[in-house]
């Protein structure tokens, strides 16, 4: 069958099913079990189970449903996840794009966190102590669907949903997912060290490349960096030095690294080492954690450590509820990443991993979840009253960098890597089908289990710089006369007294309203007709390259969102057609050389789309009622599955 | 708080040279600018740089 198809038809189906009562034929139990396999998509799972492939998934459907799931404007991970927690749209939780915008200044900024600094500083010799320590609020706001099940008593285990660090207070045990930091606070900068030349001096900011110097003795030195010592008053970065001593001989390694010896041979990942960053001597320092992985040697060596997670043994920052809830994992199941994006996906599109690297590291992220998974299932079976949530990331970083492997219309497409390692994206779905078959095998077949997902997946063969189009179309003015086509940001550049749109963020476009912006130009009188204006171009725009549409569907913000936090949101939502994406440049507020451009990345699926071109998938051993759900509907359908009451801000609605 | 503030002779040169340089019409007014800066710096948070790095960590802008 084919994908478009498929959701066609998928509506058909539903709506053709009698409704049937929850669990019918099975006394309700008290148990759950949701699956959060993030960017699952309904259309390969249905090519896949169309094949017998996906056994578990089939059997789980042929008792209840299988359908697509309507995901959020836009569809971006903290958006759909955020939805799937408050049981709202956007505009009740407040989160609209990866980036939101600061109206007083232009300047971008982070949507799911804000870090306030520590303030009231002593110095005391050569160290600032903050009286008042900073720390980072979480964005998200109104209640998560399990604060009402633990009003109830009624024990929940949330395992990495993403739009939850720091993790929102709860007597529950939850870890914080995507959003969750490095220790350098950034989501992930690796570090390589190279015998080549070439390659250690290359360009692979913000993460480190350094030449590999093997001395006479086959030893090399090298040294992690910490976090910046903002105890210090001159606030260098905190670093912890270490020693390879190189066999080639035996292809193999000894990685010396305070007082610790690691052993590795080449192709191998280490253990994950624990690492102190001393802060103050004695007295004040941050374990942090990292894996090395011997990538080569002999006739080049080259050394990949991966970015340093926050231990969660003795965590630096709040990433669970209780707080020992990391530890307790950590000492039952071994150390484990912490980062809510642990695959380096950066590593293989700047090329210091291959195809062959990355699936490796994905393979083994994929292996730790699942000994995760384990130990917190066993704990699930042993309840007599419970929720489980579960995440897996590995579906949605791996289709983004795996796409091209199958699309002989990309231009990034490679046909002998193509030939080497396309089978991945079907066999990432069979090892989720065998988690679940896991799953259902060690529970009472009379519990609930939905498989569920946030969003699907498109290919991403064209970057678009829609503040390119906004110059063009000239709604944006920059103060330079010979900006247009040169790589410079409208946050220095832009007339912004003269400009009366921009676009920031992966999805969102902005006007530049008189009273909100710094510099507004466009009167409240003005606004609603420049919405629409705006609206008809950005979907009658087309790519010269070949003349197919750009923009499937301007989303305007407020048809569409509740008004609760809506000031945070774009005017305009972008709902990018099949095959585009907003452009790496565009996202930030630079422009590029032309409005539409080839995308020659790894990276090379995406779904920051219109999100009727990426659904979501659901799958359960129950039946629902009514036409295809939407994400914002799962937490009314937990809550009324275990007896509580929709609250009057969920706008989502019971499946059941 | 009080809003007279002592420059030093090195610093009060270089407060005239900036004067100059922006065409700012009096001392004030460049510190008003200063301390305008400053505060949206504070106020916007993340600033791109860091921005770009998370992004780029996440794996969405490269």
């Amino acid at each position: 069958m084919k994908r478009r198809d498929f959701l066609i038809s998928s509506g058909t189906v539903l709506a053709a099913a009698p409704f049937l009562n929850f669990g019918a034929g099975a006394p309700l139990g008290k148990k759950m079990l949701v699956l959060g396999f993030d960017g699952m998509d309904p259309g390969i799972v249905s090519r896949l189970m169309g094949r017998g492939e996906l056994p578990n998934m089939q059997r789980l459907s042929g008792r209840g449903v299988f359908t697509m799931m309507n995901s959020t404007i836009p569809p971006q991970s903290p958006v759909a996840w955020g939805s799937f927690i408050s049981g709202a749209d956007p505009g009740v939780f407040g989160i609209f794009d990866f980036v939101h915008r600061d109206p007083k200044t232009y300047s971008p900024m982070f949507s799911m966190t804000e870090t306030l600094p520590g303030s009231l500083m002593v110095n005391i010799g050569r160290y600032r102590i903050p009286l008042k320590s900073g720390h980072i609020v979480l964005k998200r706001e109104g209640p998560a669907f399990w604060d009402y099940l633990e009003e109830r008593d009624i024990p929940v285990t949330i395992f990495k949903v993403p739009t939850n660090y720091p993790p929102s207070a709860s007597h529950q045990r939850t870890l914080s997912g995507m959003g969750t930091p490095d220790i350098l606070g950034g989501y992930g900068i690796y570090s390589l060290y190279t015998s080549d030349e070439n390659e250690s001096q290359a360009d692979m900011s913000p993460n480190n490349v350094y030449y590999a110097y093997i001395d006479e003795n086959n030893v090399m030195e090298g040294q992690i960096e910490g976090p910046k010592n903002d105890l210090v008053r001159e606030g260098e970065n905190v670093v912890v030095p270490f020693k390879v001593y190189v066999d080639n001989k035996h292809k193999t390694a000894r990685i010396d690294i305070q007082g610790k010896e690691i052993l590795i041979a080449e192709k191998e990942y280490s253990d994950w080492v624990e690492i102190e960053f001393s802060m103050i001597s004695h007295l004040a320092s941050i374990t942090g954690m990292v894996r090395f992985y011997l990538m080569e040697m002999g006739g080049k060596f080259r050394l990949y450590i991966s970015p340093t997670h926050i231990s969660p043994r003795d965590p630096a920052v709040p990433i669970s509820t209780p707080s020992g809830y990391s530890r307790e994992l950590a000492d039952k199941v071994g150390l484990f990443h912490t980062i809510g994006l642990p695959a380096d996906t950066k590593a293989l599109s700047q090329g210091a991993f291959s195809m062959e690297n990355y699936i490796t590291q994905s393979l083994s992220v994929f292996d730790e979840s699942c000994r995760l998974f384990d130990y917190e299932l066993q704990r699930f079976s042993g309840q007599k009253q419970a929720l489980l949530f579960f995440y897996f990331s590995s579906l949605d970083q791996g289709q983004h960098m795996f796409w091209a492997l199958n699309d002989k219309e990309h231009p990034y497409y490679h046909p002998e890597e193509s030939r080497k390692f396309a089978y991945i994206t079907d066999e990432m779905y069979r090892k989720f089908d065998r988690v679940l078959g896991k799953a259902l095998k060690s529970i009472d077949p009379a519990i609930p289990v939905l498989v569920m997902s946030d969003h699907g997946f498109g290919p991403f063969r064209r970057g678009v710089n829609v503040n390119n189009w906004l110059v063009q179309e000239g709604y944006l003015k920059l103060s330079v006369a010979d900006g247009v086509g040169e790589e410079i940001s409208i946050l220095g550049y832009a007339d912004w007294p003269a400009s009366k749109a921009y676009a920031l963020g992966l999805n969102g476009l902005y006007l530049n309203m008189k009273g909100r912006e710094k510099e507004g130009a466009v009167a409240p009188g003005e606004r609603r007709k420049l919405l629409e204006e705006l609206k008809a171009k950005l979907e009658a725009l087309v790519d010269p390259k070949n003349g197919q549409k750009v923009i499937s569907c301007a989303y305007i913000s407020e048809d569409n969102f509740s008004k609760n936090f809506i000031d945070r949101a774009p005017d305009i939502i972008l709902g990018f057609d099949r095959g585009y994406r907003i452009s790496d440049k565009s996202a930030l507020g630079t422009l590029g050389k032309e409005v539409v451009s080839d995308n020659m990345n790894w990276w090379s699926g995406d779904h920051c789309v219109d999100p009727k071109k990426v659904p979501a998938s659901f799958i359960a051993n129950f039946k629902i009622q009514g036409q295809v759900p939407g994400i914002q509907d799962v937490a009314p359908t937990i809550l009324k599955y275990f007896g509580i009451a929709k609250p009057a801000q969920m706008t989502g609605k019971a499946l059941i | 708080m009080s809003s007279k503030v002592k420059l030093s002779k090195e610093a009060d040169q270089k407060a005239a040279e900036i004067i100059a340089f922006h065409g700012y019409s009096s001392l004030e007014e460049l510190v008003e600018d200063l301390i305008s800066k400053e505060y949206d710096k504070i106020k916007s948070g993340d600033n791109k740089e860091e921005l770009a790095n998370k992004l780029s960590g996440l794996g969405y802008i490269s």
